[in-house]
């Protein structure tokens, strides 16, 4: 057994779990109060986002500055893609499809031909909202790492992969009609 | 006050789920929260009976209050301010008097630290023998990490009373260190 020694009081330990889990207890009084609820309050539309849609909306806003002027809304083929980095075990099927797949990849090339024509400042733009849209699926990927199975996280994943093509699709659109 | 960002920015979209009644999104809020919230806990009342079952009301209250929050605190901030709360009420009596305050100002210093390295154990038996108020002051900004005015918000205190608990607690601690064990 080692003796853990400290510097500094910060360094004492924060997180210190319960001997014994009280999720239970918690879940019955919830749906003790779910039980006694005279109804179920209606939905109110928070200000909150999903951390990922904020970022892809983020990320949305400023290749908007770069294509917004120039192009009709693009037309959506493609329902979804997965990335290229996350292990299939915790990707969605819908996300696992060869067509997808296949579609992205097409559609990276001609962004990247595209990006290469563009003026670097513009360029540059759209690669910073391209990599904010990726950090957001990897995390999202991490996070499905530890809990594949989470029904939430897999939404989100989706989601996010969704905006990106959007927004890669937007940048090829963008290019063919500038041209 | 967070972990990560990612906890941060996963906790935004939990939260959003159990606001609209999905109490798996609020498991996984417990599950992530409940160490740091327990811990807590169990430094403000030295029991770990009792710690446990403010741990377990305080995520009860959460659940009811949650329609409540708002972004203004982090949700790690608001639970523990729950948590703070319902100690504080099974407590059941004053137990934050507040202290004359010569010049609070001077007291501001929340990080303790010590010349050479000491067993966390031992710290952690020195913090539990600290009267009441200056262990709470102690636990939540020297801990935790609070600032002052949140810590005394979260016990109900003058920011003045909490830089002097605080002060209290650095100098018994200090002692109790040096006198009961090195």
């Amino acid at each position: 057994m080692t003796i853990r020694r400290v510097n500094r009081i910060d360094e004492l330990a924060q997180n210190l779990p319960p001997a014994r889990d009280l999720w239970p207890a918690i879940s019955a009084a919830i749906e003790a109060e779910r039980a006694n609820a005279p109804a179920q309050p209606a939905y109110r539309r928070s200000r909150w986002l999903p951390a990922a849609g904020m970022a892809a909306a983020v990320a949305l806003v400023t290749l908007g500055v770069f294509i917004g002027r120039i192009i009709a809304p693009p037309q959506m083929t493609v329902a979804s893609t997965p990335t290229s980095q996350g292990s299939p075990d915790v990707i969605p099927a819908a996300l696992r499809d060869a067509n997808y797949r296949k579609q992205r990849e097409s559609l990276l090339v001609e962004v990247q031909n595209r990006l290469e024509k563009m003026p670097v400042a513009e360029r540059d733009k759209v690669k910073a909202s391209l990599a904010t849209l990726r950090r957001s699926i990897g995390e999202i990927e991490a996070a499905l790492g530890h809990d594949p199975a989470n029904a939430l996280l897999q939404e989100l994943l989706v989601s996010s992969c969704q905006e990106e093509m959007r927004a890669l699709t937007a940048v090829r659109d963008a290019g063919s009609q500038e041209t | 006050m967070t972990n990560t960002d990612t906890v941060v920015d996963f906790d935004v979209a939990l939260i959003e789920r159990a606001r609209k009644g999905d109490s798996r999104a609020f498991e996984r809020l417990y599950r992530d929260h409940v160490g740091r919230v327990h811990g807590l806990c169990l430094r403000m009342t030295r029991n770990p009976d009792l710690a446990a079952d403010c741990a377990q009301d305080a995520f009860i209250k959460a659940w009811k209050a949650l329609p409540r929050f708002e972004a203004r605190s982090s949700f790690s901030t608001w639970l523990h301010r729950i948590a703070v709360n319902t100690v504080l009420e099974k407590r059941r009596g004053p137990s934050n008097a507040e202290m004359a305050v010569e010049d609070p100002t001077e007291y501001a210093e929340a990080v303790l630290s010590f010349d050479t390295p000491v067993e966390e154990e031992e710290l952690e038996a020195a913090i539990q023998s600290l009267p009441q108020g200056a262990r709470d002051a102690l636990v939540l900004c020297g801990v935790y990490g609070y600032e002052h005015s949140e810590a005394a918000s979260m016990l109900g205190i003058a920011v003045g009373t909490c830089k002097a608990q605080l002060h209290r607690a650095r100098g018994l601690l200090r002692d109790r260190l040096e006198r009961g064990v090195r």
